[in-house]
C-alpha cells in the first residue's frame, strides 16, 4: 500500500517537471549542450588545431601507455571521449537532479501544495524518500539518455571528421553506475537541506549549483595537462562522492519536521 | 469513545507568543463543533496541534484516541483537512488533483476517480472537472479542496474557514454537504471560523477562544446561559406607556429584556390598555456574537480587576 502512495507522488513530481515548459527547456538545453555542441566544438577544433600546442602535446603525454596507440587524432578522439567529456558530462546529473529536487521540494513549499501533502497518511520520511527518488530517477534517465545522444554524435562526427569510429573507455564505466549517481544525489541532498530555509526555488538551486564548480576545475586542470583523471582516480572519486551521499542521505531524513517545513 | 480531547493543549511558537494556552475540550463523534474567534485567537494552531503538524508546549491531544504528536500519519489517514494555506496543483486538472490526493490516500485510481466524481458533482464542479486548477476561482478552489479532504471519507474532518470567498449558493452546498456528514455518517467536524452566524447555521456546539484561551464551550443554550438567563422582545407599537423600561432599537421599534416568553402577554396587553397600537412583537434570545462578546467583556473586566 505504502509503496503504491509513494509511487503516485513520485509519478505526480516526474510529471511536474515534465508539463513545465520553463523547467523542460533546460532539461534540454544543458544537456544538449553537454552532448551536442560541446564534442562538436572539441572534434572541429581538433581537426583545425595546431598539433604541435604545447598542452596538447602533454595532455597526450599523461595518456596511459594502453591509449598511445594509432595516430595522432585517434588519441586527441581517445583523450576527449573519455577523459575530456566525462567531466563535462557530470554537469547534467547535477543540474537536472537541482532542478528537478528544487521544483519538487522547494516549489512545493513555494506553491502551498506541500502543506497539503504533509496531511496525508504517508511519513515524512515516505514523503522524503519518495521525493528523493523521483529526482533520482529523472536525473539518471536524463543522463542515460544523453550518454546515447553523445556517443552518436561523436562517433558519426569522428568517422565523418577524422574517418574512425571511437569504443568509449572504462572512464564510462565508472562514471556512469557510480560518480554520476552520486553526484545527482548530493545535489538533491544540498536542495533538500535548504529547503528548509529557502522560500524560492531559485534560492535552493544555488547552493548545488556550486557543485558544478569543482567540476569545472576538474576539466580545467586536465586541460593543463597538469594530471589525467584515469579510471582507478574516477573509481577513488566516484566510491568517495557514494559514501558522501548516502551519509548526507541518511543524516537528511531525520532532520525533516512539519514544523520547520511549514514555516 | 470520544472523537477530539484536547487536556490543557498549550502551544508557545519559538518567538515566545503564546498562541494556545491551556485549552481543554471533548468534541463527541458527530458533532459539528464551531471553534469560534477573531483572526490570531489561536484556532488554525490548535488545527495544527490537532493534525500533528505541530507539536504542544504542555499538555495532550488525541484524535479518535491517537496521540497527533506521535503518530500524524495514523491521524492523517483518519481526517482530513482544509485550511487557507493547504493548496493543490496549478497545473493538474480539478479530477487528476482529486485523483492524486485519492491514490496518496492508498485508494486505486479507479476508487479515486469514482469517489472524485461523485464529489464534483455534490459540490457543483463537474462541469470544471477537466480545466486546470489555475483556472480556477477563489471559491471553485475551496470547494476543491472539501473534496480532496472528503477524498478518503474521513471520520473527522478540519475545516478552517471553509466558506471564505465562496458565493452565497456555493456556501450553502458546502454547509448542506457538512451537516449531511455529520448526520448520516457521523463525521465529526471542527470548524474554525471567525463569522458567528454562519457558526450558529450550522455547529452543534462552540467553543470560544480569544487570544489562545478558551472563553467558554457547549452548545448555545448552555452559553446563552452563561451569560444571560433572558430574552430580548422587540416591539413596534405607536406608544409605549409610561414606566415600561425600553432601549430604543431600529426601524422605531423597542427592546424590552425580560426573563421568559410568559411575561410578553402582559407586556403587549398594558401596551393596548394605555391606547397603543402594536404593529410588531417578537423575541429574541441572544446570539452567538452576543454571548462571544459578552464572553470577551468579562474576560477583560476580570483581567482589569485582577
Amino acid at each position: 500500500m505504502i509503496r503504491s502512495m509513494q509511487a503516485a507522488l513520485i509519478k505526480k513530481d516526474l510529471r511536474a517537471v515534465t508539463d513545465n515548459k520553463r523547467t523542460l527547456t533546460v532539461l534540454f538545453i544543458v544537456p544538449l549542450m553537454m552532448t551536442v555542441v560541446l564534442p562538436s566544438i572539441f572534434i572541429f577544433a581538433m581537426g583545425a588545431s595546431s598539433k604541435d600546442s604545447g598542452d596538447l602535446q602533454n595532455l597526450l603525454a599523461l595518456l596511459p601507455a594502453g591509449a598511445r596507440i594509432g595516430s595522432l587524432s585517434q588519441m586527441m578522439a581517445h583523450l576527449l571521449l573519455n577523459n575530456i567529456l566525462p567531466l563535462f558530462f557530470l554537469i547534467i546529473p547535477v543540474m537536472v537532479a537541482s532542478v528537478s529536487a528544487g521544483s519538487s521540494f522547494v516549489g512545493e513549499k513555494e506553491k502551498r501544495t506541500l502543506e497539503t501533502l504533509l496531511y496525508s497518511p504517508l511519513n515524512l520520511r515516505q514523503i522524503f524518500s519518495a521525493k528523493v527518488l523521483a529526482s533520482f530517477i529523472l536525473s539518471m534517465m536524463v543522463s542515460l539518455i544523453s550518454f546515447v545522444l553523445m556517443l552518436l554524435v561523436v562517433e558519426i562526427e569522428t568517422r565523418l571528421a577524422l574517418g574512425f569510429f571511437m569504443a568509449p573507455g572504462i572512464n564510462w564505466l565508472v562514471l556512469l553506475p557510480l560518480v554520476s549517481p552520486a553526484v545527482a544525489l548530493i545535489a538533491i541532498i544540498l536542495i533538500v537541506r535548504g529547503s528548509a530555509k529557502a522560500q524560492t526555488v531559485e534560492e535552493a538551486q544555488q547552493k548545488s549549483v556550486m557543485l558544478i564548480l569543482p567540476v569545472v576545475l576538474l576539466a580545467s586542470v586536465q586541460f593543463s595537462g597538469i594530471m589525467l583523471i584515469g579510471p582507478w582516480a574516477l573509481l577513488g572519486l566516484g566510491a568517495a562522492l557514494a559514501v558522501v551521499a548516502l551519509l548526507a542521505l541518511r543524516g537528511s531524513v531525520g532532520k525533516f519536521q512539519y514544523e520547520t517545513l511549514l514555516k | 469513545m470520544e472523537a477530539i480531547i484536547t487536556d490543557k493543549l498549550s502551544k508557545v511558537y519559538p518567538s515566545g507568543k503564546k498562541a494556545v494556552d491551556g485549552v481543554e475540550l471533548t468534541i463527541s463523534k458527530g458533532q459539528i463543533f464551531g471553534f469560534l474567534g477573531p483572526n490570531g485567537a489561536g484556532k488554525t494552531t490548535t488545527v495544527k496541534l490537532l493534525s500533528g503538524m505541530l507539536k504542544p508546549t504542555e499538555g495532550r491531544c488525541s484524535v479518535l484516541g491517537i496521540d497527533p504528536a506521535a503518530h500524524p500519519e495514523q491521524v492523517h489517514a483518519l481526517s482530513g483537512v482544509v485550511t487557507e494555506r493547504a493548496q493543490m496543483y496549478d497545473q493538474l486538472t480539478g479530477i487528476q488533483n482529486l485523483v492524486f490526493y485519492g491514490t496518496v490516500f492508498g485508494l486505486t485510481g479507479k476508487e479515486s476517480e469514482k469517489r472524485a466524481l461523485k464529489l464534483l458533482d455534490t459540490l457543483s464542479l463537474t462541469d470544471a472537472k477537466n480545466q486546470k486548477l489555475a483556472a480556477y476561482s477563489t471559491g471553485m478552489r475551496q470547494r476543491l479542496s472539501l473534496a480532496r479532504a472528503l477524498i478518503h471519507e474521513p471520520k473527522v474532518l478540519f475545516l478552517d474557514e471553509p466558506t471564505s470567498g465562496l458565493d452565497p449558493e456555493s456556501g450553502h452546498s458546502v454547509n448542506e454537504l457538512i451537516k449531511a456528514l455529520a448526520r448520516d455518517k457521523r463525521t465529526t467536524i471542527f470548524l474554525c471560523t471567525h463569522q458567528l452566524r454562519y457558526a450558529q447555521e450550522i455547529c452543534t456546539d462552540y467553543g470560544l477562544i480569544d487570544e489562545g484561551r478558551l472563553l467558554s464551550t457547549g452548545s448555545l443554550e448552555a452559553l446563552r446561559a452563561q451569560v444571560s438567563s433572558g430574552m430580548t422582545v422587540t416591539i413596534k407599537a405607536d406608544h409605549i406607556p409610561d414606566g415600561l423600561s425600553f432601549r430604543r432599537g431600529e426601524d422605531g421599534c423597542c427592546e424590552i429584556g425580560v426573563q421568559s416568553e410568559a411575561e410578553i402577554p402582559a407586556i403587549v396587553k398594558r401596551i393596548v390598555d394605555s391606547g397603543g397600537a402594536v404593529y410588531h412583537v417578537s423575541a429574541r434570545k441572544p446570539s452567538l456574537e452576543e454571548i462571544y462578546f459578552t464572553l470577551i467583556e468579562r474576560r477583560k473586566e476580570g483581567g482589569a480587576s485582577q
